[in-house]
């Protein structure tokens, strides 16, 4: 089943970047990397590896996190249970997001939750690596790092659970309900907790946020990650998977780690500092 | 009387709630809840607040729904109500260990016996401040406790006279109130080229679900779906938070007798791992047990390729009474103070004696007619030697030793090896993954001479040498699993609003059966008697009147659960506490579900009976 929806997924993302490639990228961007691409690699290699590293600690915390948080909450008074009070915050903004549902609408934002937002992740990555200036791809990498990470650690703060979870009567579920296979793959990455912020959110805002600092490389990609981003927004929402607070908190938190991206790039050079130790 | 609340909801309505939050969205800083109860008390008269605890909609949405349903009602009274999600470890933690909330909805396994209230209501747990199941509501009545003993020692009419005393004041004092009986509907897949026997099997709630289904030709895999990630992580066997139901543990470990459902939503104690047993009812009401254990079983622990007799560990008498008296002390004499297990508590303190006549043959005292002696008999048997080793591991001062009863690590840590002798033994677990068992191909009903009689029938062993438990995350990607062929059977039982999907499957596809079961499972909402303001029967009966248990039905349930008054099963029920459109004892003060103006002022009046008063603005005052 989940392998299934996984080979779908990567089908069709992969088709998605293709296309963006020729029409985003461009032709000489594509020569030019043919020659640079050593170079460009070794620049990102630091992060590149920075991030997996965060990316593994992030899955097996996943496994670890429900009892740490269980102990935070009862034992050292860290956390506590945020569901009911953003409950009460937005009453019942969602269910009046839900009224609108239309059939074409539940397929857009499905499939712009599941496909458009890993497209979203995926395709900048291969734009700037197209780039000779490697500086937005090694910043958009440690965006990504820092969402990880600082992400993570609000989740075992913040226990808290969405709107199809606590208003079952009032909201849909409705990517469940309608694709119900995708709870699968949702779980294989998502814990029902991991709520607040709203990392669907915070990465596509980092994306757009990126986006628009690279608008005269990328004029085009500029635009359409601003209505992606926007869409993948309001998906979290409209799925009754996320609250209207977490995705504000998630775009807050997204311009937080791409400010936080921009004072750390390039401030240290793994390069250098081997360069300066041989010459020592 | 005094009404003052000081829950951990104190207070906060959502009005302030709101004021605070535009006032600035400092949600993650601890500050803003300070903030929001210094608003709530300007006002004068603080507002009457109540927390109803409950699992979020993926893990069950019926409590979830019947929770909603209740928060609302106590909303529109003027009663501040507010949901608290926990998952369902946490959530019994909160509880049955904490025993800190108001309110809360949930499931209670039930029994078919009505004698699983002693556990569930008799003072001497809450005078003791015991953990666990044992009545967690703090629920404290001289007369129940009467009751509670007379039924357990009377048999027939008197026996039944005691019961229905019995009911009718739970039903009045309300400890909790039993909401529906669920109708249990599961799916499997009748495919011959996989296994046969499926006519025959027993009820997927037991151990007889999983016994007795033959493998056809290289089949070597049982696959049933669960929605309960928690045996996944924990088997326990008498961990009180991670399961509500003993499917699972009682395929591991084995029980002197078991219990066999039949199709009228009764069921018959029949012997197990005991051969056969003698019972004799003394003057007193006590009844004595002689128990013939089947010689010769073996605990999993056995290494196959060593067969020294020293390396062999049978199920002897000996384990036996370790086990009652263990579970009367799981500190088992070494600390000053006993500490009862969280779990079998109440079977478990009926036993007075046990003299053990030789490896094989021992005589139980229970305090109680022949039906207790039998239940009794229904716990699962642990192996002494494992559970010793585990209890000297955790003394690392003999002199000063104490435990968390009900809490500390030999009864809730997964790191106690699961080892019973039960037709299936722990293979591997995969937390969220799955929790696979192996056959255990030295286990008795794999004998020849077991199972063959015609009233032996329940005595079918483990053919298929592998069942997995594997988590799936919701009913309706399990029905999807069954029907594309991924999986045999649903472990859980399929959620109400997905029951109308599983007939669909069952009717399209030629090999996918759906089936029924009525097991003694119910929903129920739960008061703690300990804290004001639900310590109050008369306030608890009036919360009560708030909800609609026919409305629930139809809602959460489409119909498929029975509303009850009464927790007993349906035989045991006396005519007074039968259902008859409405509740007897505590009808709704609205209707269809909903309170219409009338019915707000009827429950302002009634709430004012008891010394509430109301505002100006129709809110109840604490």
């Amino acid at each position: 089943m989940l392998g299934a929806v996984l080979a779908q997924l990567i089908v069709v993302v992969t088709a998605m970047v293709f296309v963006s490639v020729g029409l985003f990228v461009g032709r000489d961007r594509c020569r030019r990397t043919r020659s640079e691409w050593r170079h460009r690699l070794r620049a990102a290699a630091p992060i590149t590896i920075f991030l997996a590293v965060i990316l593994l600690l992030n899955s097996v915390a996943r496994q670890v996190v429900p009892d740490f948080s269980w102990i935070g909450e009862w034992r050292l008074g860290v956390a506590w249970n945020a569901t009911s009070m953003i409950y009460d915050l937005e009453g019942e903004f969602i269910v009046w997001l839900q009224s609108q549902a239309t059939p074409w609408l539940t397929a857009y934002f499905s499939f712009i939750y599941i496909y458009g937002y890993v497209f979203m992740l995926v395709f900048p990555v291969v734009a700037y690596f197209a780039l000779s200036d490697t500086h937005p791809l090694r910043e958009l990498l440690t965006a990504y790092a820092l969402n990880y990470a600082l992400g993570l650690l609000l989740y075992t703060v913040v226990i808290a659970y969405g709107p199809r979870n606590m208003l079952p009567d009032l909201v849909d579920a409705l990517l469940y309900d309608t694709y119900p296979r995708y709870q699968h793959l949702t779980r294989q990455v998502n814990r029902n907790t991991n709520v607040f912020p709203s990392l669907h959110t915070s990465l596509a805002a980092t994306v757009s946020f990126l986006a628009y600092r690279t608008r005269d490389s990328y004029p085009l990609w500029t635009v359409v990650a601003a209505i992606l981003g926007v869409s993948v927004a309001i998906s979290t929402m409209y799925l009754g998977i996320h609250w209207a607070i977490d995705v504000v908190a998630g775009i807050v938190f997204a311009y937080v780690c791409v400010e936080l991206a921009g004072v750390l790039v390039g401030r240290w050079s793994v390069s250098d500092w081997v360069a300066g130790r041989l010459r020592d | 009387m005094n009404y003052d609340t000081t829950g951990p909801v104190d207070g906060v309505d959502r009005r302030s709630v709101l004021a605070a939050g535009s006032a600035g969205l400092s949600l993650s800083l601890s500050g803003c809840i300070d903030s929001v109860r210094s608003v709530v008390n300007r006002d004068g008269g603080d507002q009457l607040s109540l927390s109803i605890a409950t699992v979020p909609s993926d893990y069950d949405p019926e409590s979830l729904h019947i929770a909603r349903h209740l928060e609302s009602n106590l909303q529109e009274v003027g009663i501040d109500a507010e949901l608290t999600f926990r998952n369902p470890s946490d959530f019994l933690e909160m509880i049955l260990l904490e025993q800190e909330y108001d309110i809360y909805v949930g499931r209670h396994p039930g029994g078919y016996d009505p004698d699983f209230l002693y556990e569930a209501l008799h003072s001497t747990y809450a005078s003791a401040n015991e953990t666990g199941w044992q009545n967690p509501y703090n629920f404290s009545d001289r007369l129940v406790d009467v009751d509670l003993a007379d039924q357990r020692r009377r048999t027939g009419e008197q026996r039944e006279e005691s019961l229905e005393r019995l009911l009718d004041t739970v039903a009045e004092l309300k400890p909790f109130d039993p909401i529906c009986r669920p109708t249990a509907y599961r799916l499997y897949r009748d495919d011959d080229e996989r296994f046969t026997g499926w006519d025959e099997v027993g009820d997927f709630a037991t151990r007889h679900g999983y016994l007795g289904l033959e493998p056809v030709d290289d089949v070597d895999r049982l696959t049933a779906l669960v929605t309960d990630s928690r045996p996944s992580a924990n088997i326990n066997p008498l961990s009180p938070i991670n399961r509500e139901y003993d499917t699972i543990i009682d395929l591991v470990y084995d029980s002197l007798a078991t219990v066999v459902p039949d199709d009228d939503g009764e069921s018959e104690v029949e012997p197990w791992l005991a051969e056969k047993w003698e019972t004799e009812t003394h003057d007193d009401g006590r009844t004595t047990v002689t128990v013939t254990l089947r010689e010769d079983c073996r605990f999993h622990d056995v290494d196959e390729d060593d067969d020294r007799e020293e390396h062999v560990t049978r199920v002897t008498a000996e384990d036996v009474e370790f086990t009652y008296w263990f579970l009367n002390d799981t500190a088992f004499g070494r600390a000053s103070v006993s500490s009862p297990a969280p779990r079998y508590r109440g079977l478990a303190s009926a036993v007075d004696e046990i003299e053990i006549e030789d490896d094989y043959r021992l005589r139980l005292t229970v305090d109680g007619n022949v039906a207790v002696g039998e239940r009794v008999l229904t716990v699962p048997i642990l192996p002494r030697h494992v559970w010793v080793d585990e209890l000297n591991d955790r003394i690392d001062d003999p002199a000063d030793f104490s435990t968390s009863q009900g809490e500390w690590g030999l009864v809730t840590s997964s790191s106690v090896a699961p080892i019973g002798s039960g037709p299936y033994r722990f293979e591997s677990q995969s937390r969220r993954g799955h929790l696979t068992l192996e056959r255990f191909d030295d286990h008795f009903t794999l004998r020849e001479d077991v199972g063959d009689g015609d009233d032996e029938t329940h005595l079918r062993g483990p053919l298929v040498e592998e069942l997995r438990f594997s988590v799936d995350p919701g009913s309706d990607t399990s029905i999807g699993r069954i029907v594309g062929g991924g999986a045999d059977l649903t472990s859980s039982r399929v959620s109400s609003n997905t029951v109308g999907q599983a007939r669909a499957a069952a009717d399209n596809e030629s090999d996918v059966e759906l089936v029924e079961s009525s097991p003694p499972t119910f929903y129920h909402v739960g008061f703690n008697t300990g804290t004001s303001p639900t310590s109050n029967e008369l306030f608890r009966r009036r919360i009560a009147r708030l909800i609609d248990k026919a409305w629930i039905v139809d809602e959460a349930f489409n119909d498929h659960a029975e509303p009850l008054v009464t927790p007993v099963t349906e035989a045991w029920t006396p005519e007074r506490l039968e259902w008859g459109g409405t509740d007897p004892v505590t009808p709704f003060f609205g209707t269809d579900g909903e309170l219409d103006e009338d019915a707000i002022e009827d429950a302002h009046r009634a709430f004012e009976a008891i010394g509430y008063r109301v505002d100006d603005e129709g809110r109840i005052l604490g």
